[in-house]
């Protein structure tokens, strides 16, 4: 059984599985940055509610709280780097493949990859950012079959182009959709086919 | 491995009719209105004769936008939604969303709700097991075993009723604890509940392991190999029938799993092949019994106390940063990738289900098969499909 | 006796035809297996043995359109659904009825403001005859809507043609003044 440090998992153990795997590729030849919180997992007696009033009054440096992360410095290493997870550090298993945009302002959107190594119970997660203006990424759905549904819905919410996709159909939307609904500067539609949407 | 549905799909079958006739594929649409597909979701069939060359799953029938809700109300207010992506086990997925918040928040909530959490989310896996097993009966054109299973899913249903009020959508796991204290003597009437459902489980099993017809439309059908479930991501029971050791309680602990005993139940071959249809029935029937196990365990050691935390308010603001946090539902991993920028409304809330990567498989079960096991292989997935769609 | 109205020695019965098919029009409801989300578990709940709903005559769930006479809409209704929904409606023989099981199915319910696909109650398509509150309802809830159906149904007149899909606002039908 792996070790629990807090009530929501082994995070120690998903951690030093970052670092080990951003060493390793790393050394494989890729650029890449290992983004690390710097809260501690659990927040000291009284900062849960505390610590956004404070944070802001003193202006200090930004701080968060989570999981560590790898950074990929190219979106188009995305199917090589996890192809690379998944045969050489033993990833074998993608659970999640999705992307978050993260305000109204930002030009990027991020790309997230969660993948888990069923021996060694750890989880990595690799992120990656393509620009909103030309959100184009190559599929990593031949490396990993599960993220075929995954990069769909993805596409279909922002906007996402997944070359080499081998089935870029719309999943959960209406064929005849127009928008993405996840972006953050989506319009609510007025009517679809005639029907009111208020 | 890299064979593909669209392409599979697109292209005339690769086999030989040995017969000198002429065969046409039939185009067979099942669903959306369907009672073998648990909801509305569409597979389209192709059929040459009654063997089945390809299938081709459609979603979107019931996609609600949880997703955007999330990012556009309160980290508080999205509780309700939670409930109601798998509304057939509605504690696990308020489990699932609070601890992904409170991971945020970076606060752990008192031992005494931590094992009341355990405890409804395990009733909870018992019910929406019973469901799946009766429903799947439903699907192989058995009726009993659904009214046998929903009179002690009814029982469960009582229970939630009295702790929090509602019998299908709780909301009573909540980021901070839980909504309300068990009260006075419904831990003792869980246990009273526990000691009759071990009497009335053997039922179960003998509707199922002992029925001739249910052993011939399950046992070496749909088989789901090792690799392909780790391929397409599969979890749960899905996972497990096909013979892998894996469960987030025991493999990644949270709240208070490490404490306790169970074993993982794996697929066995028990009347086919590892990994077929009724393997996966065999685990979650199993299963059903390792959470009396764990409830039991749970009943004798929760300890007294509070079982809200002192600093989770009405408005929570949780700390800047990024955070996925898994659970086992009865389906498989459910997971919650929060992102939060401080303030009092998400960034980001992704709902990882179970259902929808169980589900991406099963198109890739139904070459060969024949058409009537459509039903079989779709209905031994137990999908929800509010949480393929979301 | 109650059954019928009047009866005559040697086994003669007596009724009005518009008593006498409303009757059994009432009192063998066939809904159609048709659930979509939620609610649809607690339409199944009502079905098990617990709530047990042949007691009311409406328990033979078809699974087809076409040999159903009453449509209990379960669940949210998005717009890609709502096209099917509006076919297999179609598709009922006539007398027809539809039943919007709760809160989404009458109104958008929770996905109201932000469900971009969620249409606004399934009456934009369909004609409701009942609508049953709740998010879900609870089981209780489902077969007082049905006992108000079978009301309604009771009203109708049978031998005089009567307007087909108009949508009779609530309360002016079921609970005449």
């Amino acid at each position: 059984m792996a070790a629990r440090d807090t009530a929501w998992g082994p995070m120690e153990l998903n951690r030093a599985a970052a670092q080990e795997a951003a060493e390793a590729l790393r050394a494989a030849g890729w650029e890449l940055e290992l983004q690390l919180p710097n809260l501690p997992l659990i927040a000291p007696e009284g900062e849960a509610k505390d610590l956004v009033r404070r944070a802001k009054e003193e202006d200090a440096e930004p701080v968060w709280r989570g999981d560590a992360f790898l950074l990929l410095g190219k979106a188009q290493d995305l199917p090589a780097v996890l192809e690379h997870c998944r045969d050489e550090l033993g990833y074998a298993l993608l659970y999640d493949a999705t992307a978050v945009d993260p305000s109204v302002d930002s030009a990027e959107l991020k790309l997230i990859y969660g993948l888990r190594n069923l021996q060694t119970k750890a989880r990595l997660i690799v992120q990656a950012r393509v620009p909103k203006t030309e959100a184009v990424v190559p599929s990593v759905a031949l490396v990993y079959p599960a993220a075929d549904w995954h990069e769909r819905e993805a596409a279909e919410m922002y906007g996402i182009t997944y070359t080499g996709h081998p089935d870029p159909r719309k999943l959960l939307l209406p064929d005849d959709w127009a928008g993405f609904p996840l972006r953050k500067d989506y319009e609510y539609p007025e009517e679809y086919n005639g029907i009111s949407c208020t | 491995m890299n064979s593909h549905p669209a392409a599979r799909f697109d292209d005339k079958p690769g086999r030989e009719v040995e017969l000198d006739v002429a065969t046409q594929d039939c185009m067979i649409h099942m669903g959306p209105q369907h009672p073998a597909t648990h909801g509305v979701m569409r597979v389209l069939l192709k059929a040459d004769g009654e063997i089945l060359a390809g299938a081709q799953t459609h979603l979107g029938y019931l996609h609600r936008c949880a997703e955007k809700i999330g990012e556009s109300v309160d980290w508080l207010q999205y509780l309700p939604y939670t409930d109601r992506y798998d509304y057939l086990a509605a504690m696990n997925n308020n489990l699932g969303y609070s601890l992904a918040v409170e991971s945020l928040l970076g606060v752990e909530v008192p031992e005494r709700a931590q094992y009341l959490r355990v405890i409804v989310a395990e009733l909870n896996r018992i019910a929406s097991h019973l469901f799946a097993v009766g429903t799947y009966g439903l699907d192989l054109g058995a009726f009993t075993p659904l009214f046998t299973a929903l009179r002690d899913r009814e029982e469960v249903l009582e229970l939630f009723e009295k702790i929090c009020g509602a019998r299908l959508t709780y909301s009573y796991v909540r980021p901070g604890g839980v909504m309300n204290d068990a009260p006075e003597g419904w831990l003792a009437s869980v246990a009273a509940f526990l000691d009759g459902f071990e009497k009335t489980w053997h039922e179960y099993w003998t509707l199922i392991a002992e029925n001739k017809i249910f052993i011939e439309r399950t046992a070496n059908i749909g088989v789901l190999s090792a690799e392909q479930a780790l391929a397409w991501g599969c979890s749960g029971p899905m996972l497990r029938g096909s013979g892998i050791d894996w469960d987030l309680r025991r493999d990644q602990p949270y709240l208070i799993y490490d404490r306790l005993e169970f074993d993982v139940i794996q697929g066995v071959g028990y009347r086919g092949q590892v990994g077929d249809c009724f393997d996966r029935t065999f685990v979650r029937m199993f299963e059903m019994v390792e959470s009396v196990r764990i409830l039991r365990q749970c009943l004798e050691q929760i300890p007294d106390g509070e079982v809200l935390h002192e600093e989770v308010g009405a408005v929570i603001r949780p700390a800047p940063g990024e955070s996925y946090v898994a659970i086992e539902n009865p389906r498989g991993e459910l997971g919650h990738y929060c992102v939060s920028d401080g303030t009092k409304i998400a960034v980001r809330v992704r709902v990882r289900s179970p259902s929808f990567c169980n589900m991406s498989v099963a198109e890739h079960l139904m070459p060969g098969a024949m058409l009537g096991d459509a039903a079989a292989i779709i209905g031994s997935v137990d999908i929800v499909v509010g949480e393929t769609d979301r | 006796m109650g059954v019928l109205e009047n009866s005559l020695p040697e086994s003669i019965l007596t009724t009005r035809v518009d008593w006498m098919v409303n009757w059994a029009r009432s009192s063998s409801l066939w809904p159609m297996t048709f659930g979509l989300a939620c609610c649809a578990i607690e339409m199944i709940a009502v079905g098990g043995p617990r709530f047990d709903v042949d007691r009311f005559g409406a328990g033979a769930f078809r699974a087809t359109p076409r040999q159903a006479d009453l449509m209990v809409v379960a669940g949210t209704v998005n717009f890609k659904m709502g096209e099917r929904v509006k076919r297999l409606y179609d598709q009922m023989p006539g007398p027809k009825y539809v039943m919007a099981l709760g809160a989404c199915a009458t109104g958008g319910g929770p996905y109201h403001k932000y469900g971009y696909t969620v249409m606004k109650g399934v009456d934009r398509i369909v004609p409701v005859d009942v609508y049953v509150a709740g998010c879900p309802p609870r089981p209780e809830a489902f077969l007082d809507g049905l006992m108000l159906l079978q009301q309604k149904i009771k009203r109708q007149r049978v031998i005089r043609a009567q307007p087909k899909d108009v949508i009779v606002p609530q309360g002016t039908e079921a609970h005449p003044a």
